[in-house]
């Protein structure tokens, strides 16, 4: 691993078996056989891969409170894992810390539709809330690309995102409650049924906290009535400046669309020849909105959008008749990774947010990056909450690729900050992004967080050498990295 | 160093923090004043933001708004609505409550309580609502946290924590908002003569269809006659629910309203005009306007607003007169207490209701032996209050912005 990571502790390397001995007495799940433990190497940023000295993986929250108190008295360090499929490397695991996985922790506890909220414990799936309510018409909001294997513990730590959360926000906005366990073992609620409660938001503060700030047990999340009619029209341009133009007028026109997509050329291509999902070739940038509401409220907006569109240039447009269709314009963009797999031996997908009004000046920046760098690069954009994914396409077989990929793919990041926007809209700073915060907090911001962390944990022994920069170095590297097509999760849809 | 100090600028504020925090003075943080809320507390010093305040700029096609912290909250809904745009989380006018007349106050203010009106079990709280700001710490350094976009997970949401920190963390010096679109059109499907049990079935009926509410609120008999509507009658309890959306659209969802509710005796109507001014009142607590008694919120599960009500407001049962009513479809209770017990046994009783119900009250308005001596949230755990003090230190390690305003001691 090339990556710096706080220096491990020779007494705890020294002390694994002991360490074991004692872990065994808390809980019955105890890995540490090298074959056990592989599994556990590595998150979705399969670039790194690092052993712990053992695997926990305990069935309650007291077992969780042990392992943690153990943990701090003996000076080990923990690493909390959900199900492993981050993008950011938060759940990579250090030499010599003791690793948490919440797996176990799969049941949903409660379904209350009197107070419109789901108990579930951490290892849920974030789509098997949905399941178990949509019997009675409801669902859970967020909806992350990876949502049939992303569990709602780590939806919490990540603040994960989806293609809605422009109408209907991010994780932050739809959780009611968590019960936690500090590094120390102490267990706290917060929240619960109710809004709002008193005192600091701490359910606001450890949501996107990635794992640094305590290890969630038991998450109360809000779930809401499905809309009656859901309709999306797909819609071409001859050039990004029009779609980002469209996107603006859209918003000005007072409407909010469930989802807004766009993608560039080089990605229409690849996705349409993948997944055969029926999209014009003769187009620069293709534009997909989404409406829901009731009936005659999606009625109304598709008119409006496509009138707005035809004010905006759009070579073609197209609006869904049947929800088979609306799926058909979703399934090219869905299959962006296993398409760019195809054309690519290896490609970084990055994550930055930008103003939606750059988004032509940020393309044709990306654009000129490519050409100096000699490597292609595809881009899809969350139009409507300004989330854009560029994709660096590279072969890892060359050596100087990958290190040319990675400084393009930082380029980008920092020309993101520059233009106003930021590091990572949902898939998190971890390790990835770790050495490029300096880019956008200075000294003062950065230590203003790490006192908070702790508040939390003083001996900074809960997910250390994550998010914030060590030393402050602010190098440039790390990103997620693909090889043929080879993903740990290469069949999960992805941003 | 005492007396008032009026920052121009983020370094004046800073500069005087640091003075501050050298020489152990505390402060207390003003803005414009207007809310008498929280703990009673006196510190030599008061630094007063009158000055810093304006709006910074205002991208209506970015759907935000950057202002100085002590921007009047009514210049920016006044600016929002010229581009047809408003905050979701519908500020809160809490003049009416304190001085029986309109001020809104700063955005700064709001943001310290975290203040949010009748939207907010649908659009969420001003929480939600606040992707950005610049504050200086109690150690005097400028610190920054978010930004200006709605997708962002870079490092710690400090959004989140100063908003309803009532100060006690860091003085805000920017803020960015997010804004969304005005409704084209709304109206409000009203239900008369229910009592408390039967409203929160209501309630619980309606939020199980795909009408898309966005406002639900619940006047029992005793509260309702300050109301002086055309088309509505204020002589029983009114159920409000309010429907917003293409025209279009909004009168389709109020007949399937009417449909759901058809067995109901008595129902009304308000159009467009009668139902802002409807939801503006009840949003600005007109009810309790220049109320001599303690007022109230009492956030909690809807399912248990009706044992709360039971419990504590029902006059017929504890032969008291505690006017209240019901917002966030049953999931927020206002409520007024008599003044007259000056041992605040009904305080302690719904101190104790909420503890075990794991739910919250916030006393909005009190007089000053409240204010000096009681506390004005629900007790919270021995962990989480220690948790909070460490917290408050990480921004503050000299305790001197606000210090005991929200619990003595922290």
């Amino acid at each position: 691993m090339s990556l710096q990571m706080p220096q491990a502790d020779e007494l705890v390397l020294n002390n694994k078996e002991n360490i074991v001995l004692n872990l065994k007495k808390i809980s019955n799940n105890v890995l540490f056989e090298n074959e056990e433990i592989t599994p556990y190497e590595t998150d979705g940023l399969t670039a790194y891969k690092q052993k712990p000295i053992a695997v926990v993986l305990p069935e309650t929250t007291e077992e969780v409170s042990k392992v943690l108190k153990y943990c701090f008295e003996n000076n080990i360090k923990v690493v909390p894992r959900g199900a492993g499929t981050g993008l950011s490397g938060g759940a990579l695991p250090l030499q010599d810390c003791v690793l948490v996985g919440l797996g176990k922790f799969n049941k949903i506890l409660e379904t209350d539709f009197e107070n419109r909220c789901v108990v579930a414990q951490p290892g849920v799936t974030n789509l098997a809330i949905t399941n178990a309510v949509q019997h009675e018409g409801f669902y859970y909001a967020p909806d992350p690309s990876s949502q049939i294997a992303c569990s709602i513990g780590g939806n919490i730590a990540e603040n994960s995102g989806g293609v809605h959360s422009l109408k209907y926000g991010t994780t932050t906005n739809n959780v009611l409650g968590v019960e936690m366990v500090l590094m120390d073992g102490t267990i706290i609620r917060i929240g619960g049924k109710n809004l709002d409660s008193e005192g600091y938001d701490l359910l606001g503060l450890i949501t996107g906290s990635e794992g640094l700030l305590g290890v969630i047990t038991e998450v109360t999340v809000k779930i809401l009535k499905k809309p009656q009619a859901v309709r999306a029209v797909l819609i071409g341009f001859d050039t990004i400046e029009d779609s980002g133009n469209c996107v603006a007028d859209i918003i000005s026109k007072g409407i909010v669309p469930a989802g807004m997509e766009i993608m560039d050329r080089p990605l229409i291509k690849a996705t349409d020849d993948y997944a055969k999902a029926g999209y014009p070739k003769d187009v620069e940038s293709l534009l997909i909105v989404e409406l829901d509401g009731t009936e005659s409220e999606v009625d109304i907006l598709i008119e409006k959008v496509l009138e707005i569109s035809k004010s905006n240039k759009a070579s073609y447009h197209r609006a869904s008749t049947s929800d088979e269709e609306r799926l058909r314009f979703w399934k090219g963009r869905k299959a962006a990774f296993p398409a760019l797999g195809v054309i690519s031996p290896d490609y970084i997908c990055m994550d930055g947010s930008i103003p939606r009004n750059k988004l032509a000046d940020v393309l044709s920046e990306i654009y000129k990056m490519s050409k100096k760098y000699g490597l292609g690069v595809a881009n899809c954009f969350h139009a409507g909450d300004g989330n854009l994914h560029p994709l660096i396409m590279y072969d890892s077989n060359n050596p100087k690729e990958l290190k040319k990929a990675e400084e393009f793919g930082a380029d980008i990041l920092k020309y993101c900050v520059k233009v106003g926007g930021v590091l990572t809209g949902e898939h998190g700073v971890g390790i990835e992004k770790r050495d490029l915060m300096c880019e956008m907090f200075n000294d003062n911001d950065i230590q203003q967080q790490l006192r908070l962390k702790k508040a939390f944990d003083d001996k900074n022994l809960l997910n250390p050498g994550k998010v914030y920069p060590i030393l402050h170095r602010c190098a440039e590297e790390g990103r997620v990295h693909i090889h043929k097509g080879k993903t740990k999760f290469p069949d999960l849809p992805r941003f | 160093m005492s007396g008032v100090f009026q920052p121009e600028n983020e370094s004046q504020i800073s500069d005087f923090i640091k003075k501050s925090a050298k020489s152990n003075n505390p402060i207390e943080v003003v803005g414009y004043n207007t809310k008498a809320i929280g703990r009673y507390i006196q510190c030599s010093q008061t630094l007063d933001l009158n000055r810093i305040k304006g709006i910074i700029e205002y991208m209506p096609e970015e759907l935000y708004i950057k202002v100085r912290a002590n921007t009047s909250m009514l210049e920016v809904m006044e600016v929002l609505k010229s581009k047809k745009q408003m905050l979701g989380f519908e500020p809160v006018d809490y003049g009416y409550l304190y001085y029986g007349k309109s001020s809104y106050g700063s955005v700064g203010g709001a943001i310290g309580c975290n203040l949010s009106g009748s939207r907010r079990f649908k659009a969420g709280a001003l929480r939600d609502h606040l992707l950005g700001f610049r504050a200086v710490n109690g150690s005097g350094e400028i610190i920054k946290s978010g930004g200006t976009v709605v997708k962002n997970v870079t490092g710690y949401d400090l959004s989140k924590l100063v908003a309803g920190s009532y100060g006690t963390l860091s003085v805000l010096s920017e803020v960015v908002l997010k804004v969304l679109p005005e409704p084209d059109y709304s109206e409000t499907f009203v239900i008369y003569n229910l009592d408390s049990s039967q409203a929160i079935t209501a309630f619980s009926k309606v939020m199980k269809t795909s009408l898309e509410i966005s406002g639900a609120c619940y006047f029992p008999k005793n509260n309702i006659n300050f109301f002086r509507l055309n088309d509505l009658d204020n002589s029983n309890s009114v159920l409000a629910l309010r429907v917003e959306g293409p025209k279009k659209s909004v009168i389709e969802r109020i007949t399937n309203l009417q449909s759901i509710f058809k067995e109901m005796k008595k129902t009304s109507i308000l159009e467009l005009y009668q139902s802002k001014l409807f939801w503006k009142i009840a949003s600005n607590l007109e009810c309790f306007s220049n109320s001599p008694n303690i007022v109230a919120k009492i956030s909690l599960a809807p399912s248990d607003a009706n044992s709360f009500i039971k419990q504590f407001c029902d006059d017929t049962i504890i032969g008291i007169n505690n006017k209240y009513f019901m917002d966030w479809a049953g999931g927020l209770i206002w409520m007024e207490i008599d003044n007259s017990d000056p041992s605040y046994l009904i305080l302690e009783k719904i101190k104790k209701f909420c503890t075990q119900n794991n739910a919250h009250m916030t006393v909005v308005k009190s007089n000053m032996t409240y204010r000096s001596t009681g506390s004005f949230l629900t007790s919270t755990s021995d962990d989480i209050k220690s948790l909070t003090s460490r917290i408050k230190k990480s921004f503050d390690p000299k305790s001197i912005l606000n210090p005991g305003k929200m619990y003595a001691g922290i």
